[in-house]
Order: structure tokens, then C-alpha cells, then sequence
């Protein structure tokens, strides 16, 4: 069982546009930390940013001749053909079928083995909202609806209602850190670079490449010869120089941490055994084979739960979309299967759930070439722990003046990412009483008690 | 990854060990000839302004801003003809269809390395140093990538819209945001070229990808603002947005219609041509009124290119642009958080509130540099900014003397990028390397500050840099080289001259590097470091610069 410790106030390690959020948790007075007790069981997330805008309704599409029809109609030349599609086993509690993208079959196959999940129509809300209340200016919005660089962001920060540099990943790292600190190595794991998804108030992400052992080291330090010894002195001093300039001591500080992670995490890399999968060379199989391999690890590296983060950018096709989506999609779907056959082979898959984020999905109409800015979509879960071969939430009718279009084919989406990322944090081992800390906007969505926001978790 | 340095680094190790080869004479600096040499205030001056406004340069060039006067050198830099790339690519292509890179063409598809090329041959060699910083700024800003495929394999895609940023960066900003939405490298990148008229019955509609972000990015952003670039705010003491998708979509009713010119031009061309400016197809444009902002409608009848300049003129002359592109070019040359007054300064200048001349890029551009927050800092632990890793790069090899056996500096910079995340024209979205208020957690947060360029320095970038400093200054690995192209190496020996006395080796890297800002803490590292070696005048340096590099001061731009 988790415990948690008695209030520990971060105030004084908030940042300034963090504030509004943090003194909403503070008066909930969840701003407080887990245990450092021995957390029994081992669990992480990968999440996998589509960035860009992922025109899901061209990855999962509604497959009864009707519904086919009309989503036909309104994507004009921009459908793809009903006969191309790989149909989905099973309907949906409301009897309707589905089927994915062409170049999907190998998540075809995981859904149909029960170990992925679909999430329809999900995305950012204030609170809910309809289409009247949106043309009218009265519904509250999130900001910078049907632009990248809010929707990005609060897809990774769960907060619609303001422009906060903390990630939902990173207030679960701070959370959790009580239990993850071993060796001073963040729980949270980028494969791609900083993010917000993993910065947190009192963590941020340990950034790793998909080459090699992940982490690079300061060349000849240390490395035995006479020249190395001279090298870590020189060093060591350079960066043990205070500084009161800001910049310069956060400088100095990342390349401190940066030089003492790189030797643990080298180290306990090289020390595991790892997985035989055989991952395909592209940079999101290489970057999943890379976060198997720092699974493997786990016990060496002393962490319980994880965070994994990829970027796949090259998703906002305003053009060639049918080809940009031939090509990206068989490699979402590739890459998915290979995680899964590693994860299995290290035997946690039932402990490592994947999930998508994306910007947003696009409009419906077509712009002649492609797609532009939508809101709500469709995103992918995979795991042990998924129960699989269901469709979550609630796929739109694509029908002409469909109460959920607020224009062009923008469907107001019908569930929101607080729900679909409370299902994932409540599996991951944050309390009921704790969730509001992580997603300070759950209230809106979800009343809490036994049942869950989704399902979509065991 | 690191393999080569590494290699070559320990093999230089070793004989700079056994003391043999480097000087162990100490020849003395030659004395300057001016009668009145330039004071170290005026250095320091001359030094920072350097920093701001140029790749990098030597200490004879800072002597020379010194002399001649920061104001008049600058303009002396606006006089200056400014140097494209297109003539070296077309070298490069001429060259490559005599079949001089036969042997290397198997390796590397050289097309798409051209244009790289050129960037760091004319980042090493133009005089015009302002207008070629500038450009790059605004390649921050107006962002193309090489990261579509169209934009890498055409070399002539990305050399042509440098050259335009060049050729604009001491003109008006009209002009400048006009070419930059007419340029097929605009339009490819962000999807306006052969963007059509709706098509109502079949449920098609003008493409909102160019409207979207020549608002959000290169003119007026998300919010109004007030001239020192704080956001207005409504009775609600709520930010006012600048515009909505209502706007989005008449502005992408105004980009359609253009497709790419050249010998064979038609509408839906999908075979781009990057030497001349899209040309408009009226058949193909949205007919019927617009409104854009501020109430503006641009009637029904007209034109698509006079269409097309009714919006330029729009976006122009909305009153955000000044605070907005202002604070934007700031960070980019001086610091990340500019004073509101220090941006307010800036954008009065751009309003032409004295001068008459709104857009006037040189008078923005003197504004920015010669302002007193950039000129004179007060020493504020708020103040800096992060240098960017690319440009560390090459001031490295300009303020070292870096000389190819050919003359010609070619550089791919794949490796660069690898390592660093960060190649010019190679940003991963439109968004740049990095968003202009990107703050890191800690005490930069806690203070309020914003720090771009920290986005891109994670644990491995940070070493890596450390990494290619090394390379650079031990083992001369500077740029890449292939085939029969030179080798280019840095030559330091202006400071191994000085290099027995630590204290001026220290305080001429200080002002070359640092600005005479390197402080008390780290002189001391560097001062302990090179003293332990006795013996070998050339190593001693060595180690002086790797660590003035690698330093939290410099890597710091204060």
C-alpha cells in the first residue's frame, strides 16, 4: 500500500505562472509527496506525442455502410476506401463497427488479442460544453483552441485554462519521488528532448537518446589515462563554481547532474540484460527499444514507476495527407507491436501501459490536399493491464450538422483528456484523494468513488 | 558517436605530453600602431556588441569596432553589400555536373548538403557580419525547415529564402513579411502553394495552415498587446486575443491562388521552382469580400495580389507588430527577458514614432543593438541569454581563426545537429528549436524568467557541446570534410603567444569571449587548471580556451 506523509509546501519551488494551479492544490492542501516506503510493484507509461495534429478520424473509421457513407460524404477526397479498411472484431455497446487505417494491421492484431484499446473523440476541455454555447461565445474554451503550441502543451499539462510549464507526468514524479529517488535519476525518461508532459515542480525529465547507451559522457573523463584524471579536476572545479547570474547556475547545474546521471545510468545499462526483440531502425522503434532496455534496468536503477516520453512529429498534414499517413501510420503501428513483444519477453507487460496524445485531430472537410486544425480524436492504449478490443467514450455520428461540429468538421469532443488520463494515473497508483493534484481539472469530469472515469484500465 | 575526437583527441594528447612540437618560444604581441589605442571600457563595449550582432569575431575585429565607434561601425555594416549563398551553390552544382564529386557521391546525397554548404562558407567568410547574424534571427522567427523533404533535396529551396532574409534584413518589415509569404519555400513548408478557391459541394475549403501562423508567429501573435509588449487585458483583467478562427479563415480565403513561377507554370503544379516568388493564378482565388482584422474588408472584385497586399498592409500596420517582432528579435540577439521599457523603446522605434518610418529594419536594428540594456547591463543575476549551440559552433571557429586549406568552409553539419539538436533552417516545426517563453523549472522559474534556449540543453546536448568544444580545440575537428574538399583548422597561436603569462592569456580570451564579464570564481579554475602546466605553451592554451568555452560564463551571453 502507498502512505503518504504529511503536507511538504512546495511553495517556495513554484514557479510563477504555475502559481493559479498550485494555490488551487495548496488550499485542497494536496501539494505533499508518497512515502519513501518500498513501493512492492513495478509500473510506467509511455506516452507517445503525435505532434502535429494526427488526423485520427483517417486512423480509426466507422465501418456499417451508413456511418461509412457519411463519413465518405464529408471527408470527400480525403475518405479512404471502406474495401481498404482492417475491420476492428466486435461492435461497440451501441452495436456500431469500426475498422483502423490500412497500414495498421499489426494494432489490428493487438486489439483483437484484447491487449490495445481505442479512446474516441478525446480531448481538451474547461468543462463541457455544446455547439450553441460555442457559436454563441459563451462556452469556456480552452486557450488557443486549433492551435499547436496550446494544444500541445495542454495536452501534456491537463490544464485548459492556463498557459502552466508544469506536465501532468511531472506532478506525478513529484509525487512519487519519495519512492524513485535511488540514485538520483528522475523517474520521468524523454526520449525526446525537454517536454512539458514530464517537468514537474521539483522534477523534470532525464533526457536520453535512442542510440547507443542513451546517455553521453564527457569525453576522456575519468577514463584512466593521465589526461582523464586531469580532465574530471578541471571539470569538477568549472562546475562547482558558484554562480549568482541566473543563467549560469542553471547552467552549471545540468551539467553537474548531467555528468553524475550519465555514470549510474551508463552503468546499470550495461549491467542488465536485455531484450532480444529485434525493433526496426526508425527512430520511434529505436526510441522504444531504448525505454525497454532502461525497463530491464529497472531494478538496477532502483525505480518502481516510470514515465517514458517520444515525440513523432510530421503529423499536421494540411497536405498529402493520404501519403503522409501511409507512411507514418505502418510505423505507429510497427513500432507498438515490437514495444509489445520486448515488454513481453522482459515479462512486464502487464506493468507497462502506452498510450497517444496528439494536438489535436482535424477537420472533417477537406482543404483540397489535406486536413487543418480540429479538436476532439481518437488515441491508442496498449498493455497488459489494458482490457483490450474495446472502443472507449463515444465515436460522433459524421453527419451533416451534427450537433458536435462547430464548423469545417470540428468535433467538440465528448470525453475529456482529464478522464482519459485519470484512468491511467489511478492505475498507476495515485489515490483518489491525490487525483486532483495531477489533474486539477478531474472535478468537472468525474465524481470520484469506486467506479472508474473510463474502464479502460484492469 | 564520439569516436573520432575521441581517438584523435588521445593521439594529440600524447605528444603534446612529451612536450615536443609546440613553441616554447614566447614572442611578444606586436604593438599596435594607433596613436591612441582603444580604452578597455571601450572594448568591453565594442566586445558586447559583438556578441550581439555578429557570428563571433577576432580580437582585431573588436579592436576595430573599438576604434572606429559602435555607432559608425554599424553603420558601415548597414552600407555593406550584402552576400548570398546562391552563388556558391551554383559553384557547387557546376562542379558536381563536372564530376568532381564522383568519388563521394555514393556516401551522400550532395544536393541536399549544398545549401549547408553555402550557409557556413558565406557564416565564415561574408563581411556584411550584421545583416548575416540578423538573417539568422530571422530565420528564428520566420521559420522554414529542412526537415520537409521538399525543402532538403531542392538546394536551391532553403539557399533562396536565406538570401531573401539577407537581402531583407535591413529593409521594411512590409517588404520583408510580403516576400516571405510570396516565397515557394513558405509555400511548400507551411501549405499555401497551389492552395485553391472553397469547393463548397465537395466539402473543401481554402487551407488555414499559412493564415494561422503568419499571424501567431511572424507579425502580431496570440494576444494585443500594449507597446512595451505586456498584454492589454479586458474588464475582466483577462488577455484579449488578437484574433479567431473567423479571421483564420477569411486570411486563408486571401492565400489562394499562388502556385510556384518558372518556365512552366500552372496552377496545381506539383514540380516546385524556388528562384522566384509564387505567382498568383486569379482563377484559382477566393472571389468575394474578406474581412481581416481591425474591421478591415477587402472588397469582392479585386485581384488576388492586390488582395494579397491589402492583408501584408493589414498584419503591417496592426499595432502588436512592433512589441511583438521586437521582443522576438531581442532574445534572439540580447536577452531573453528584455525590460518592458527596453521593448518599448524598441517598438516605438518600430511604430516610427520619431522617425516617421514604420518598419524600418535598420532603425529597429540600431535600436536593439545600441540600446543601453544591451550596450550597458546593470549586472543583474536576471539578465542573459543562453547562447544557442549552433552558434557556439561557429564562433568558435571564427574567433579562433579557423582556415581551410581550399578556402572554402564546407560543412554539412549533420553531425552538429545530431549531437546538438540544432542546425540553421533545420528547426523541428515552424515553432523553432525552441519557444520563446519556454522557462525552466528552479530558480529561473521562481523569478519569472523565461530562458529559450534551455529547451534544447538536456543532459546530452549539454555534454555534447562540451564534447565538440574539445574536439575543436584539441584535435582541430572544427567542420566536416569529405572527398576533395579542405580541411579546415583553427589557429590559435596568436594566443599561444601569450600563453606564459596566464593572466593576459586569461584576460584576452575574457575579452574576446566573455566581454570582460568572467567572473572572479571561474578566472581562478582557469587560472588553477593552466598553471599546472609548466612545460608546454601550446597545451596551456589549449586548456585556457576549452575551458573558457565550456563555461557557465560564457556559454552565457551577459
Amino acid at each position: 500500500m502507498i502512505t503518504r506523509r504529511n503536507f511538504i509546501n512546495h511553495a517556495c519551488g513554484l514557479g510563477v505562472s504555475a502559481a493559479p494551479i498550485v494555490s488551487s492544490l495548496l488550499s485542497l492542501g494536496a501539494a505533499r509527496q508518497l512515502s519513501a516506503q518500498t513501493l512492492p510493484d513495478y509500473k510506467a507509461m509511455v506516452c507517445i506525442l503525435l505532434a502535429g495534429g494526427n488526423d485520427s478520424y483517417n486512423m480509426v473509421i466507422p465501418n456499417d455502410s451508413d456511418q461509412y457513407s457519411q463519413y465518405s460524404a464529408i471527408r470527400s477526397d480525403l475518405a479512404l476506401k471502406q474495401q481498404s479498411l482492417l475491420p476492428l472484431a466486435g461492435a461497440t455497446e451501441s452495436g456500431r463497427h469500426y475498422a483502423l487505417h490500412p497500414g495498421m494491421a499489426q494494432v489490428q492484431q493487438l486489439f483483437d488479442n484484447g491487449e490495445l484499446a481505442i479512446m474516441a473523440n478525446v480531448g481538451t476541455m474547461v468543462e463541457a460544453v455544446d455547439a450553441q454555447a460555442v457559436e454563441a461565445g459563451t462556452a469556456k474554451l480552452p486557450l488557443g483552441l486549433l492551435s499547436h503550441s496550446d494544444q500541445i502543451a495542454q495536452w501534456q499539462t491537463a490544464l485548459p485554462g492556463t498557459r502552466s510549464t508544469s506536465g501532468w507526468g511531472g506532478r506525478l514524479a513529484d509525487l512519487f519521488q519519495g519512492v524513485n529517488l535511488a540514485n538520483g535519476i528522475s523517474m520521468n525518461i524523454s526520449l525526446s528532448g525537454t517536454n512539458i508532459f514530464q517537468s514537474g515542480v521539483a522534477t523534470g525529465e532525464y533526457s536520453i537518446d535512442s542510440q547507443g547507451d542513451g546517455a553521453i559522457g564527457i569525453d576522456e573523463y575519468n577514463d584512466g589515462s593521465e589526461f582523464g584524471a586531469f580532465q574530471k579536476q578541471i571539470i569538477d572545479s568549472m562546475f562547482a563554481v558558484k554562480h549568482t547570474n541566473l543563467f549560469r547556475s542553471e547552467y552549471s547545474l545540468r551539467m553537474r547532474s548531467s555528468i553524475e546521471a550519465q555514470r549510474v545510468f551508463v552503468e546499470a545499462l550495461q549491467s542488465t540484460n536485455l531484450p532480444t526483440t529485434t525493433f526496426s531502425q526508425n527512430k520511434l522503434s529505436q526510441s522504444l527499444r531504448q525505454i525497454s532496455r532502461v525497463i530491464a534496468a529497472r531494478e538496477t536503477l532502483g525505480v518502481s514507476r516510470q514515465t517514458f516520453f517520444i515525440t513523432v512529429g510530421g503529423w499536421d498534414h494540411h497536405d498529402e495527407l493520404l501519403d503522409n499517413q501511409a507512411a507514418l501510420l505502418p510505423l505507429l503501428s510497427t513500432g507498438l507491436s515490437e514495444f509489445r513483444h520486448a515488454l513481453v519477453e522482459l515479462g512486464v507487460f502487464q506493468d507497462v501501459t502506452t498510450f497517444t496524445i496528439s494536438d489535436f485531430a482535424r477537420t472533417l472537410t477537406s482543404n483540397g490536399r489535406g486536413s487543418d486544425h480540429g479538436w476532439g480524436g481518437h488515441q491508442l492504449m496498449m498493455g497488459g493491464s489494458v482490457n483490450g478490443q474495446r472502443l472507449y467514450g463515444s465515436y460522433p455520428i459524421l453527419a451533416k450538422n451534427s450537433p458536435l461540429d462547430i464548423g469545417r468538421g470540428i468535433y467538440i469532443p465528448t470525453t475529456s483528456v482529464d478522464l482519459y488520463f485519470a484512468e491511467l494515473a489511478l492505475w498507476f497508483g495515485v489515490s483518489q484523494a491525490d487525483l486532483p493534484m495531477i489533474l486539477p481539472n478531474i472535478g468537472k469530469f468525474y465524481a470520484g468513488g469506486n467506479s472508474a472515469p473510463l474502464g479502460f484500465m484492469v | 558517436m564520439n569516436k573520432l575526437p575521441l581517438v584523435v583527441l588521445l593521439l594529440l594528447f600524447i605528444s603534446g605530453c612529451g612536450g615536443g612540437g609546440s613553441s616554447s618560444n614566447v614572442s611578444a604581441p606586436q604593438p599596435p600602431d594607433p596613436p591612441s589605442p582603444p580604452s578597455q571600457e571601450q572594448l568591453v563595449s565594442a566586445s558586447r556588441l559583438a556578441s550581439s550582432s555578429t557570428f563571433g569575431i577576432t580580437y582585431e575585429g573588436i579592436e576595430n569596432i573599438a576604434q572606429t565607434g559602435s555607432e559608425a561601425w554599424l553603420d558601415s555594416q548597414f552600407d555593406m553589400q550584402p552576400t548570398f549563398s546562391r552563388d556558391i551553390v551554383d559553384s557547387l552544382v557546376q562542379r558536381r555536373d563536372e564530376g568532381e564529386f564522383e568519388a563521394i557521391e555514393d556516401d551522400i546525397d550532395l544536393l541536399i548538403a549544398f545549401r549547408r554548404y553555402a550557409w557556413w562558407h558565406v557564416a565564415m567568410t561574408a563581411p556584411d557580419v550584421v545583416r548575416q547574424r540578423v538573417a539568422l534571427a530571422l530565420s528564428e522567427i520566420m521559420v522554414v525547415s529542412d526537415n520537409v523533404d521538399t525543402l532538403l533535396v531542392y538546394p536551391y529551396a532553403l539557399t533562396d529564402y536565406s538570401d531573401l532574409l539577407v537581402a531583407s534584413a535591413f529593409s521594411n518589415f512590409r517588404d520583408l513579411l510580403r516576400d516571405v509569404a510570396q516565397h515557394p519555400a513558405m509555400g511548400v513548408y507551411l501549405s499555401h502553394a497551389n492552395n485553391a478557391r472553397s469547393d463548397p459541394e465537395n466539402n473543401i475549403f481554402p487551407d488555414e495552415n499559412f493564415a494561422r501562423e503568419v499571424m501567431q508567429l511572424f507579425s502580431i501573435g496570440l494576444f494585443e498587446l500594449n507597446v512595451d509588449g505586456s498584454h492589454k487585458l479586458d474588464d475582466e483583467g483577462q488577455s484579449i486575443p488578437t484574433y479567431t478562427n473567423i479571421e483564420i479563415r477569411e486570411f486563408a480565403k486571401i492565400f489562394t491562388g499562388f502556385s510556384f513561377a518558372g518556365p512552366d507554370s500552372y496552377f496545381g503544379n506539383e514540380e516546385p521552382f524556388f528562384q522566384a516568388p509564387m505567382v498568383m493564378f486569379d482563377n484559382e482565388h477566393e472571389p468575394g469580400p474578406k474581412k481581416l482584422l481591425n474591421d478591415l474588408v477587402v472588397p469582392a472584385g479585386q485581384t488576388g495580389m492586390q488582395d494579397f497586399e491589402d492583408a501584408i498592409d493589414n498584419l503591417f500596420n496592426h499595432p502588436n507588430v512592433g512589441p511583438f517582432i521586437g521582443r522576438k528579435l531581442i532574445q534572439r540577439l540580447v536577452s531573453s527577458n528584455p525590460s518592458p521599457e527596453y521593448v518599448e523603446r524598441v517598438a516605438r522605434v518600430f511604430n516610427g514614432d520619431n522617425s516617421g518610418r514604420r518598419g524600418d529594419m535598420k532603425d529597429v536594428i540600431r535600436a536593439i543593438l545600441l540600446d543601453p540594456e544591451a550596450s550597458n547591463p546593470d549586472g543583474s543575476i536576471k539578465f542573459g541569454r543562453l547562447r544557442e549551440p549552433m552558434l557556439r559552433q561557429l564562433a568558435m571557429a571564427r574567433q579562433f581563426n579557423a582556415k581551410s586549406t581550399d578556402g572554402f568552409f564546407f560543412n554539412d553539419g549533420f553531425f552538429l545537429q545530431s549531437l546538438v539538436k540544432q542546425h540553421p533552417f533545420s528547426s523541428p516545426s515552424v515553432f523553432n528549436f525552441f519557444l520563446p517563453d519556454h522557462t525552466p523549472q528552479g530558480s529561473l522559474a521562481e523569478q519569472g524568467l523565461v530562458a529559450p534556449e534551455f529547451q534544447i540543453t538536456t543532459a546530452n546536448t549539454i555534454v555534447a557541446m562540451t564534447n565538440l568544444v574539445g574536439a575543436a580545440v584539441y584535435a582541430n575537428y572544427i567542420m566536416e570534410t569529405d572527398g576533395p574538399f579542405g580541411t579546415v583548422s583553427l589557429d590559435i597561436s596568436d594566443y599561444v603567444a601569450l600563453a606564459a603569462d596566464a593572466d593576459a592569456l586569461i584576460d584576452r580570451l575574457d575579452l574576446v569571449l566573455t566581454s570582460g564579464g568572467l567572473s572572479d570564481d571561474t578566472r581562478e579554475v582557469i587560472r588553477n587548471s593552466i598553471t599546472q602546466i609548466t612545460d608546454d605553451d601550446l597545451f596551456r592554451t589549449q586548456v585556457a580556451i576549452y575551458l573558457f568555452m565550456i563555461s557557465p560564463d560564457y556559454a552565457v551571453q551577459t
